[in-house]
């Protein structure tokens, strides 16, 4: 029973919604324990999906239920902490659509029908704008707004994909269920122009949610204007749930032979990418916005990596581990950021170092993280990129990527540099508490961990989730 | 029964142009319950669809029940609570939306001819209309300037992408488990939209998306 991995948050999630506050706050941190415990469980193969109609334990769905579910249960108690101290309207609300979003994550992370897989994208994008609009400011509303509309009809061109791929099914005289496994077994003889169609429709469908530029429109809106925990989420964690399908779909390509189609598609889109986030960088106003531009960056470099397949493929999915790791940290320090100074400009922050001297550790170690220093994941994982770029020779690819990084650490280095070091005049409106700095700590501490020690069966896991694309360690 | 789904289709067609011409809110409503009726009754009348089961008929009530009456319930609803001013305001104005509408067909038209589709049952007819209506609802989207209206354009959207589902599958395919899960979000969709809308007309005594552009870089 490996769907209790998102009936357990359904369940408490409208416990959540209907109970006061404080018994939420409690729900909420139980259910994510609860939900830990059966990840682990689906990774040690004691539960299973007993609806394999439509579910399956894929490793690549392993992989991103298990970053989903440690991202959460730190989010959670930051969550905590952070209600005690902002003053939230509706917080029941709030707490219940955070435990209804861990739900339709999981369901994404889990789904192998492809329909299943659309239906749960898209109820993640409807359960999640609740929490990008908890402050009802103007601002609030035009992100939400720009979220659910753009983010729907990306995920409705998605299910035309998906309409496309059924399409080549037909064509082909292919009788077999609407599953990614099982049409991955049957994929040579699915007609090729229809899953070529299906599958551009599907990268720009789930694309947009991804981030990828340039249907990014929605994100630095949203992730700015969201409350911390819920970019801390957004970025950590729901980012993955669409990338997973963009990452079937590409499998079911290269098991159909079309591997160098779909692989250029995705290193075009994650070149933009990465290109478009080291344009809006340099001069960017608000600490959130850039953060969130570093995660279309980084979206931008895992679509890269599987594109350009062999080591890159094992690059790309620690940088997906790492990245959700550093983000959610990173974003979690900017809710105490905007605790103490009351704003989300640049200008109107300064001194980090004096005034939020623990805040400012953890911003700054996690902006070196992301930027690709040592001993942080993302350094390695950048690292088997270029390796694998350069052993298949893409040289152009190569130079675009790494300006684009160096110009994206330059730009951020400056905003990081101004908000630590600058002057500032004002007095702190919230001090630091503990509970809200451990979990940013916790989360930069396990991404350096697994920069030095990796768990066998992690490795293991992305090893044969990258197999199927043809990816490994010595390609 | 071919021409009744013709008959059909080319409804769909003509609502598709009436949309876009459409200058009054309650009328563009209107509008869009007819074309949700008549797209989720069209799959009855095609041919490759013809041995109707038990099952599928409860589908296409839900179907009914959801496109042609809980949907524009809520959309009617949140016409009168915002109290907006009935006129559309468009971007694009109305006889350059119907001209881009006609292009749109003759575009579509253009499009399946060179698909060279293998269509059950031969309905070219069948993958225009749907390319058109995916499109108008595109159009729609873009060229007017309510929040409402771009909720609108979006049904229509999805308008489209149900008849391409229809178009392109075979029985054999289609899970209604799956379409259920499909319509269930469409609603819950338009309801979180229609909570959205109410908060945008609250907050800025409106419901015009010009308002809407304090973010940018």
């Amino acid at each position: 029973m490996l769907e209790l991995v998102f009936l357990i948050p359904i369940f408490t999630g409208i416990m959540a919604a209907f109970l006061p506050a404080k018994l939420g706050r409690g729900i909420l941190v139980i259910s994510a324990l609860l939900h830990l415990q059966m990840t682990v469980l689906g990774w040690m193969q004691i539960a299973k999906p007993s609806m394999d109609k439509y579910f399956s334990a894929t490793p690549e769905g392993l992989l991103v239920l298990l970053v989903t579910s440690v991202v959460f249960l730190l989010i959670s108690i930051y969550s905590v902490g952070y209600m005690q101290e902002s003053e939230t309207p509706k917080e029941p609300l709030f707490l219940g659509c955070m435990l209804f979003f861990l739900a339709t994550m999981s369901m994404v992370a889990l789904s192998d029908h492809i329909i299943v897989l659309w239906v749960a994208v898209e109820a993640t994008t409807l359960v999640s704008a609740p929490l990008i609009f908890l402050h009802r400011t103007k601002e609030a509303l035009e992100a939400t707004w720009k979220y659910v509309l753009i983010c729907s009809v990306g995920i409705a061109l998605a299910l035309l994909g998906s309409f496309f791929i059924t399409l080549s099914m037909d064509l082909g005289g292919v009788h077999v269920p609407l599953r990614f496994s099982s049409l991955i077994e049957v994929a040579a003889q699915l007609d090729p122009i229809w899953l070529k169609a299906g599958f551009i429709f599907i990268v720009i469908g789930y694309g947009t949610k991804m981030g990828l530029a340039p249907m990014h429109t929605w994100l630095p809106d949203a992730h700015s204007e969201a409350p911390s925990p819920a970019s801390a989420l957004l970025s950590g964690a729901l980012l993955n749930c669409a990338f997973l399908g963009i990452y079937k779909a590409h499998s079911l390509l290269y098991a159909a032979n079309l591997g160098s189609y779909s692989s250029n598609i995705l290193i075009i889109f994650g070149l933009i990418s990465m290109v478009i986030a080291a344009i809006f960088i340099v001069n960017q106003t608000g600490y959130k916005r850039m953060l969130a531009y570093s995660s279309i960056e980084n979206m931008g470099i895992i679509a890269f990596g599987i594109g350009i397949g062999g080591i890159a493929t094992y690059g790309a999915f620690l940088h997906l581990i790492h990245h959700s790791l550093i983000k959610s940290s990173l974003f979690l320090s900017t809710g105490n950021i905007l605790l103490g100074y009351g704003s989300k400009l640049i200008n109107k922050t300064g001194n980090m170092a004096r005034l939020l001297p623990k805040t400012f550790i953890a911003y700054f170690a996690g902006f070196a993280g992301i930027s690709g220093f040592p001993p942080f994941g993302i350094f390695i994982s950048e690292l088997l990129i270029i390796f694998g770029a350069f052993k298949s020779g893409r040289h152009v690819s190569i130079i675009i990527f790494i300006l684009c990084l160096a110009v994206i650490f330059a730009g951020g280095a400056r905003i990081v540099m101004r908000m630590s070091f600058k002057e500032h005049d004002g007095e702190i409106l919230v001090k630091e508490k503990m509970l809200r700095l451990f979990p940013s700590y916790a989360l930069l501490l396990t991404s350096g961990v697994l920069c030095i020690w990796m768990p066998d069966s992690l490795y293991q896991t992305i090893i044969s989730a990258i197999s199927t694309i043809g990816g490994g360690i010595n390609g | 029964m071919i021409n009744l789904a013709d008959a059909l289709l080319a409804f769909v067609l003509l609502s598709v142009l009436l949309s876009l011409s459409s200058n009054r809110m309650m009328g563009l409503v209107n509008i869009m319950t007819l074309q949700g009726i008549v797209v989720s009754l069209v799959p009855l009348f095609l041919e490759h669809h013809q041995d109707i089961e038990t099952s599928s008929l409860l589908m296409l009530q839900i179907m009914l029940l959801v496109k042609g009456m809980l949907i524009p319930g809520m959309l009617y609803m949140a016409i009168k609570k915002v109290s907006m001013r009935r006129e559309v305001e468009p971007i694009i104005g109305y006889h350059a939306s119907l001209f881009a509408g006609l292009v749109m067909i003759i575009a579509s038209a253009f499009i399946t001819d060179r698909l060279h589709l293998n269509l059950p049952g031969n309905h070219a007819l069948l993958m225009i209309t749907a390319i058109t209506t995916l499109a108008a609802g595109l159009f729609l989207m873009m060229a007017r300037r309510k929040a409402i209206t771009q909720v609108i354009g979006y049904l229509m959207m999805e308008n489209g992408i149900y008849l391409i589902g229809t178009a392109l599958a075979k029985e054999t395919h289609t899970m209604y488990v799956v379409e259920f899960g499909v319509l269930l979000d469409l609603l819950v969709g338009i309801m979180v939209m229609g909570i959205v809308i109410n908060n945008i007309s609250r907050t800025f005594d409106d419901v015009d998306t010009s308002h809407l552009a304090q973010l940018k870089d």
